[in-house]
């Protein structure tokens, strides 16, 4: 008989490990996003997630020493931890809605689906071959995961504040993403990518403020007159 | 220094901010100017075909001349029949307000597209893109119905998702570029393309698909292009006009310089099957959809779902001459739809409503934009004389020599099916003769729309009966640009 | 190192079992107070336990009339079998003792789940509809949660190559990395939620409640009496320390076991682990007065966040680096 055996994982360094269990920590405030009841629990978890996301790029800063990226950090700490949430709660409070019952599955069905989402995004990535300086390559599968997640976080809710977090989340696991592959972006480039991303969440804050004086609700379901 | 370049950059810009200060009038002038400046500068460009500025980070050559030809004629069209397109009667205020608002947005999109394919770096490329979506997805919104609302909404979320993907892209290919050409380098086309050979083909082919899923949501490939007809169908006709005929082949050119940077890692066969994958599932929806249509604008929607899929299978071919093809549907295309916009827009004014089975006797009721919008569907359906016929043929010719004849017949029954669906309609709502007691008075809404459409069918019978030398030059030589044999 | 004789390894396992036996009520009483305290009361004596397990073993016991003997065997089978699990795991000693390797984590299992199993079938044997309503949800619950275990333990399995508790144990000692890693962190955190789920506690359940209609774990005990029900309630608390010791010593801190056969060695990690335990067990007492019970319906949300971590902890080693 001549089973494969069984061979133990390699140890990873404990600055590796730690940057994979951050991306982790991204990946599963994703499902956090994803199953959260509440629209306000959403948006903080989005504001933990940036914040994890900021913490590693300026725990990758720090290592490797590459100072761009603590300029990143900075704007990214101001721009999604602080701004985004704030200005997404302010909706919120406007409109005085606590609940939007905007489950399309049951909480277990969603979060089996993403998880199937996630590994599919895990195994893609996993059969290439990513050699990264800046970051272990484990950090983009989780990246790719989150993002894939985040979609399910769109389709399957339907209120247009999980949507909005949805694409601002995906941006964060794209953000995780260019950690890894793309620590040494321009910086012009870098910030150029976050201006736009100010543009998209004003125009969200006023389709989304739109929409509700509109219908007097945040719910999506009422989105249906457009067929064919 | 390249001052036309620079003028591109800005001069768009500027007549967006004029138009929110200055009064109405004055707004108007400005933004037909900018238009025809835009224009004139983008044809100048066509003899060289190449120009650079500000440290090579805004660059063209003959691909994104082309597309930059595109963009500003829409541009100059759609700001013409802008001026003509007034909001049903108001408040005077109001009425102004809407207006001041509209020009100042519509500028402000056709800026976002003129820059685009001024971008050297694929990541400003990007976000130029994404600038368009914010802009556009505003405009979308700014009848302030309940429909136009939804459609906005859906729009700028699906295309936002999309571009998302597209941004993986952008970070994927860059760590391909960088195993060459190591970190800080600004994703240059001219550095991918001189070095593409040297890529990891496996991380090329991600971000190769990657793009065309991601660019390919606001290009309206089949199945990513859900949010098309809802925000062609709701936005004011002006803003149709330009998503349709500008902003897609925006998107398409986006998706070509990756093309072109897969072509030469990986070779043409997967990137051609790619393309080939989601043209064939775009045009086949769009062929079978288009006849299930009642409202007109989501008709001529479709339609660009079509024609998206034509371009798309155009460039799974090998051939050069299909390449050559392609790049002249997107200007045909851009003439034609822009056009058929305008007169969809002249209709709905007239009849007060989009639903085509309330519209009877256009032709009556139109003199001259009734004509027009026939010919600009006829147009569209490929027949000749008319530029589009031209560019399918050569596309066509192109399958047959790469040779690629199952697609080709495939293409051809399809095209004939959408032809079917298309002139059907268009032709009843506008020959049959009008019915019932709510037969419309005859005349024309404005001279401003007929002069819009004037100029969209002149240039589709100039590019259909014969292309100016210097332009035939051009697009071949950005088709050598896009082709490596397979 | 702490001096003294050297132990027989045998005896050393005869201590690891008796640690479990007789401080097991200790523990529970300890955490009971402590939970009193934290809500505001005096709460009962730290011996209460003791006193409880005494006073039960004095009384008659009353058997129902349709019972059989399945009804008497069960209490007995599920003691036995908390017996034997504490042989299989690093309570006191780092390294593996005499018949430490007759089961591995699944071994381990299989017997807390024949445990579980006797006493829900003891409790169907009644006609009382509450202990069988107990006994249905318990092996539900318990079929939902198992898919975690397995995840948990192809962790293991990836991590050390083999599927022995002691395994995971040395190899979080030996390196940061190694406690650092995702994988490490995600199977401990999803062992902790099967430890919330398994010792019947907020969310999944209120273990205090005298409610029956939300019981799941209690009810099964509704109908034994004397004896039989203190061999129940004494295996509960055994139940309880052994899943506490797994996830101390196997996933969250492997520290402060004997390294040597050493008497001091050895004697000296029995406070220590049973301070650790009782951390363990505060921290249960405060997330039981932080949260409220989860409707029944609501439950397999619980069990899809346990296997949703459990899942995750294979696919990051897969990728390689977790």
């Amino acid at each position: 008989m001549h089973g494969a055996t069984l061979v133990a994982t390699a140890v990873p360094s404990p600055y590796a490990a730690t940057a994979d269990a951050l991306a982790v920590l991204v990946l599963l405030s994703e499902f956090g996003m994803l199953r959260a009841p509440l629209s306000r629990s959403q948006v903080r978890l989005y504001s933990f997630q940036s914040l994890v996301v900021t913490g590693l790029a300026a725990f990758v800063a720090a290592d490797r020493h590459i100072p761009g990226l603590y300029a990143i950090a900075g704007i990214s700490l101001v721009l999604k931890v602080v701004v985004i949430p704030a200005i997404v709660l302010r909706l919120l409070r406007d409109a005085r809605v606590e609940l939007v019952p905007s489950h399309r599955l049951g909480v277990a069905s969603m979060v089996l689906l993403a998880l199937v989402a996630a590994a599919f995004g895990i195994f893609v990535i996993g059969s290439m071959s990513v050699r990264s300086r800046s970051l272990p390559a484990p950090a983009l599968g989780l990246a790719a995961a989150a993002i894939l997640v985040s979609f399910l976080l769109v389709i399957l809710r339907s209120d247009v504040v999980s949507q909005a977090i949805g694409f601002f989340s995906l941006e964060n696991g794209v953000s995780v993403a260019s950690l890894v592959v793309a620590a040494g972006l321009p910086l012009i480039v870098e910030v150029a990518f976050f201006f736009d991303l100010l543009v998209a969440v004003v125009v969200f804050g006023v389709l989304m403020r739109v929409h509700h004086e509109r219908t007097r609700t945040l719910s999506t379901t009422v989105l249906d007159r457009l067929r064919g | 220094m390249a001052w036309d370049l620079m003028t591109l950059l800005v001069a768009p810009f500027v007549a967006s901010v004029t138009c929110w200060w200055a009064p109405v009038v004055v707004g108007r002038a400005v933004s037909v100017a900018a238009g025809l400046l835009a224009f004139v500068l983008a044809v100048l460009l066509i003899p060289s075909g190449q120009a650079a500025a500000l440290g090579g980070w805004v660059r063209v050559d003959p691909l994104s001349v082309v597309f930059l030809v595109a963009v500003a004629f829409l541009y100059l069209a759609t700001m013409v029949f802008a001026v003509g397109y007034v909001r049903p009667a108001g408040d005077p205020d109001v009425a102004a307000r809407y207006n001041r608002r509209l020009f100042a947005g519509l500028n402000l999109f056709c800026w976002a597209m003129v820059v685009a394919p001024l971008m050297s770096s694929l990541a400003l490329l990007w976000v130029a893109i994404e600038v368009t979506t914010v802009i556009s997805a505003l405009l979308v919104a700014i009848d302030d119905t309940a429909r136009a609302t939804e459609a906005a909404w859906k729009y700028v979320l699906i295309a936002s998702m999309g571009l998302g993907i597209a941004l993986f892209a952008t970070i994927v290919v860059y760590y391909a570029g960088s195993t060459v050409l190591g970190n800080g380098y600004e994703l240059f086309v001219p550095q991918l393309l001189a070095h593409a050979r040297a890529f990891p083909p496996q991380m090329v082919r991600l971000a190769f698909v990657l793009a065309v899923l991601g660019f390919g949501t606001k290009v309206g490939f089949v199945p990513v292009h859900t949010w098309l007809p809802d925000a062609h169908s709701e936005a004011p006709t002006p803003v149709s006009a330009l998503l349709s005929g500008a902003l897609l082949a925006v998107s398409f050119y986006a998706v070509l310089r990756y093309f072109q940077v897969a072509v030469r890692t990986v070779g043409g066969t997967f990137p051609r099957d790619v393309l080939l994958a989601f043209g064939i599932a775009s045009l086949a929806l769009a062929a079978f959809t288009l006849s299930a249509q009642r409202d007109l604008k989501r008709l001529l929607a479709y339609s660009s779902v079509e024609h998206m899929g034509i371009l798309a299978i155009g460039m799974s071919f090998a051939a050069p001459i299909a390449v050559v093809g392609v790049l002249l549907q997107v200007l045909a295309h851009a003439a034609a739809k822009g056009t058929a916009f305008f007169g969809a827009g002249s209709v709905v004014r007239k009849f007060g409503t989009k639903d085509m089975a309330r519209i009877r006797g256009g032709i009556g009721a139109l003199p001259w934009s009734g004509p027009l919008f026939v010919l600009a569907v006829l147009a569209l359906s490929a027949m000749p004389p008319f530029g589009i016929f031209r560019s399918e043929f050569l596309i066509v010719e192109g399958g047959l020599s790469d040779p690629h004849d199952a697609v080709v017949a495939i293409l051809v029954v399809l095209v004939l099916l959408a032809f079917a669906g298309l002139s059907w309609f268009s032709t009843r709502i506008m020959m049959s003769p009008s019915t019932g007691p709510a037969a419309v008075a005859r005349g024309e809404p404005s001279a401003w729309i007929v002069g819009a459409m004037l100029i969209g069918v002149v240039a589709l019978v100039v590019l259909g009966v014969h292309p100016p030398g210097q332009l035939s030059d051009l697009l071949t030589r950005a088709a050598a640009e896009l082709g490596v044999p397979r | 190192m702490l001096g003294g004789p050297e132990l027989n390894p045998t005896a050393i396992q005869v201590l690891q079992v008796l640690t479990i036996v007789v401080f097991a009520p200790l523990v529970s009483g300890v955490i009971a107070h402590i939970e009193a305290r934290l809500q505001g009361r005096r709460g009962p004596r730290v011996l209460q336990p003791y006193y409880d397990l005494a006073k039960l073993f004095r009384k008659e016991t009353l058997v129902p009339e349709d019972a059989g003997w399945v009804f008497v065997l069960g209490p007995v089978v599920a003691f036995v079998c908390y017996l034997t699990v504490p042989m299989l795991i690093p309570v006191l000693t780092a390294y593996p003792l005499p018949l430490g390797y007759m089961g591995d984590i699944l071994g381990g299992g299989f017997i807390l789940a024949l445990a579980g199993f006797s006493v829900a079938l003891a409790a169907a044997e009644t006609d009382a509809p509450y202990a069988q309503l107990g006994s249905s949800r318990a092996m539900t619950f318990g079929a939902l949660i198992e898919p975690s275990i397995l995840f948990i333990t192809f962790t293991v399995a990836l991590v050390t190559a083999t599927d022995l508790p002691y395994f995971e144990a040395a190899a979080a000692r030996a390196s940061l990395g190694d406690v650092l890693r995702p994988a490490h962190l995600l199977a401990a955190l999803a062992f902790f939620l099967v430890v919330l789920n398994d010792t019947g506690r907020i969310p999944v359940e209120t273990h205090a409640s005298t409610l029956e209609l939300g019981m799941i774990d209690e009810a099964r005990t509704l109908e034994h009496s004397g004896p039989l029900l203190a061999l129940l309630r004494w295996g509960a608390a055994m139940k309880q320390l052994v899943l506490y010791v797994i996830l101390i010593n196997v996933f969250a801190a492997p520290w402060g076991l004997a390294g040597t056969r050493s008497a001091g060695a050895v004697l000296v990690a029995i406070p220590i682990f049973l301070g650790k335990a009782v951390g363990v067990g505060t921290l249960f007492a405060v997330i039981d007065n932080s949260f409220s019970k989860l409707r029944l319906f609501k439950i397999t949300e619980f069990m899809a966040a346990a296997f949703l971590l459990a899942v995750l902890a294979v696919l990051v080693l897969f990728l390689g680096g977790g």
